[in-house]
């Protein structure tokens, strides 16, 4: 118990570091948020179906990296309401990097946010291998896992642009449509893996274990390349 | 060992790598604070001029100046406008925008409201097609300095790029009024053409070469750009006497070259005009040139090599719009290029995924709707073509080969009296349009 309590505190501390690091590298780039012009004219309703289908997409299937976090999320525990918790809180945190970022609030390299976003696929994957169940700190670090992937999708969402006058709606559709991309992953995890499987004997010794290695192989590539080695 | 200590390490390694990949960024950043900028080595014969060898001269003498005294301003801002004119001159503008960006960054770190700064700022960002940006930041230099001409011709610029025509022209008068030289004229010229008067582009970019000094860069860019005008109207022999002059005036100028080049494409001399482009190409670094050249492989009957060149300037393209992600200061969106790449290996998702990616920054720009509706016609979506093709035309303009498109998107539209008059404006006096465009465009206008 008491090492279970070490650990959340050396988890927290980590995390903290790591969101405080790379909110230090706040920098202004050249090029400030682009903005789509040809949606300032556009009904709203046309706003917002269009970055609802730009957030799923950027999900699945433009987002492997996502759903290898997703599915990573998913492996520890096979309770919905756990996994669900998770999912929230790492949509609540991209959302609020997101719109930072998107109002120049917050400008962090993608030479620092996607290394990261990497290894966080990576620690989530390790964790699962080394945790037997879901410990109360994971929402905590998945939220700030959460604030780092936020930055990630505003530099893909840069390209896009914002209209000026429907900013907000836009922001939010579009995490709408990355929460449907997770959602759409966390069911597809529960009808092939977590409910024929989940309660098997051997489920994570046959399952979440390779699952969960295959995932860390990935990200740690990812995580080198990124880094530009 | 107990798998909570293997936990307490990888927390640890994890935190480590995160400040690794924090050591190596701020690491690299230093190291690119440190670069020195210096000219590149030019290739043919201008890399043995006397102006190359002065440029290189003035450039050591800059560099050292801002070496010695890094607050020195002035010699901050003549090292960048050196590097944004030799990027001009040499097309390689990914290397000189970075290295002129460093410089004016400096100085607008330490005075952000230098109208030089501003200027040269806003010019690399049109460099770099962030055109918004680039209008932004000149019409903020435009209140500092609102008697400079030169800044007129940015904004003049940016707003013919964002779709805003009424703006520009009020600016083009303006400028020519403050300053009536090479730069002035060649606006007036580019925006009379965007109108539809031919005429009028043609006396006003006579008058910007005359303007000029013979040979100089600007002056004989000009003197192709009167060349291309006469290729629009049909008239091929003084287009080819213009860019024969040009080359006479400053010896192997790719732009001139590329003329002559399209010059033998209408005489079906295949090879002579992919000599020519190959020549052009290895001087300066445009991608147009070699999207040029596909069209001469293609009707030369080198396929292979027409698919080759169309996917290594995808590549290209693609490289250089994704330095961007790796390096905040440069970036440039090559969208509406891809879109027209992808066209070229019938890849039409790609295609639209980028000309739309462009309108979305730019939906008022004529070039922008005509690539988007063009787009859509190839992909034989052609309702959706007709109302990119109609906001193309809104200006009046009538460069033939976007009378042809759209005279070929009415035609599948059913419209088949607005057809018959796009197409026959635009084919009236045999063009030097692309030779694929115009055979569809006289094949449509039979059946009309």
């Amino acid at each position: 118990m008491q090492k279970e309590k070490e650990h959340t505190r050396s988890g927290n501390a980590s995390m903290i570091l790591l969101f405080l690091s790379a909110a230090l590298l706040i920098s202004h780039s050249l090029f400030a948020h682009t903005i789509n012009y040809a949606l300032e004219k556009a009904p709203t309703g046309n706003v917002i179906w269009f970055y609802l289908k730009l957030g799923i997409s950027h999900i699945v299937p433009q987002g492997t990296d996502h759903i290898l976090f997703v599915v990573g999320l998913c492996l520890l525990s096979t309770k919905i309401s756990t996994i669900l918790w998770q999912a929230t809180a790492f949509t609540v945190a991209h959302s609020i990097t997101l719109a930072l970022s998107m109002k120049n609030i917050i400008i962090a390299p993608s030479a620092v946010v996607e290394p990261i976003i990497a290894l966080s696929i990576l620690f989530v994957a390790v964790e699962n291998i080394l945790l037997n169940e879901l410990k109360p700190w994971r929402v905590i670090v998945v939220f700030f896992f959460g604030l780092i992937h936020g930055l990630g999708f505003a530099s893909a969402l840069n390209e896009i642009g914002l209209p000026r006058n429907k900013f907000a709606i836009s922001i939010l559709s579009f995490n709408a449509g990355v929460e449907i991309g997770q959602i759409a992953v966390i069911i597809s995890m529960f009808l092939l893996i977590i409910i024929p499987l989940g309660r098997k004997n051997g489920y994570r010794k046959f399952v979440v274990y390779p699952i969960s290695a295959c995932i860390a192989l990935i990200a740690a590539y990812w995580t080198i390349r990124r880094v530009g080695y | 060992m107990k798998k909570s200590s293997i936990y307490t390490i990888t927390l640890i390694l994890f935190t480590a790598a995160v400040g690794l990949i924090i050591f190596k960024y701020k690491n690299d950043q230093i190291a690119k604070e440190g670069t020195i900028y210096t000219l590149q080595q030019r290739k043919g014969p201008s890399a043995k001029s006397q102006e190359w060898a002065s440029m290189k001269t003035t450039a050591m003498a800059l560099s050292e100046s801002v070496r010695r005294d890094p607050a020195d301003i002035k010699s901050s801002l003549a090292l960048a406008a050196l590097f944004i004119q030799e990027a001009r001159i040499t097309g390689n503008y990914m290397y000189y925008d970075m290295a002129a960006l460093k410089y004016i960054n400096n100085v607008l770190k330490k005075d952000s409201v230098n109208f030089n700064a501003l200027l040269y700022k806003s010019l690399i960002y049109l460099s770099q097609h962030h055109f918004a940006e680039g209008l932004a930041t000149a019409l903020k230099a435009q209140k500092i300095n609102p008697y400079n001409a030169f800044v007129y011709g940015i904004i003049i610029d940016g707003n013919v790029e964002m779709g805003n025509y009424p703006a520009a022209v009020e600016n083009s008068d303006k400028m020519v009024s403050i300053r009536p030289d090479l730069r002035s004229y060649s606006r007036i010229s580019y925006l009379r053409e965007i109108h539809g008067d031919y005429p009028g582009a043609i006396e006003a970019m006579k008058m910007a070469v005359e303007a000029g000094a013979p040979g100089d860069e600007s002056t004989e860019w000009a003197r192709v750009q009167l060349g291309h005008l006469y290729e629009n109207t049909g008239e091929l022999k003084y287009a080819e006497m213009h860019y024969t002059i040009a080359l006479d005036e400053r010896p192997a100028y790719a732009y001139a070259m590329a003329g002559l080049a399209r010059i033998a494409l209408a005489s079906k001399q295949y090879i002579k005009a992919i000599e020519w482009y190959l020549k052009a190409d290895s001087l300066i670094s445009d991608y147009s040139f070699k999207e040029e050249l596909v069209e001469a492989y293609h009707l030369s009957g080198q396929k292979d090599k027409a698919n080759a060149l169309s996917m290594s300037v995808i590549e290209g393209l693609t490289k250089d719009a994704q330095m961007g992600q790796s390096d905040e200061n440069i970036g440039h969106y090559a969208d509406r290029e891809l879109a027209y790449a992808y066209l070229k290996i019938n890849d039409y998702d790609k295609a639209l995924e980028h000309a739309l990616l462009e309108y979305n920054r730019r939906p008022e720009n004529i070039d922008v709707n005509e690539t988007v509706a063009w787009v859509y016609y190839r992909k034989g979506d052609f309702a959706k073509a007709l109302p990119y093709i109609k906001v193309a035309m809104k200006t009046n303009c009538k460069t033939p080969t976007l009378l042809c498109r759209a005279g070929l998107i009415f035609e599948k539209s059913g419209d088949k009296t607005t057809a018959r008059q796009l197409l026959q404006t635009a084919l009236k006096n045999n063009p030097n349009i692309a030779e694929s465009l115009k055979t569809e465009g006289q094949e449509a206008l039979k059946t009309l």
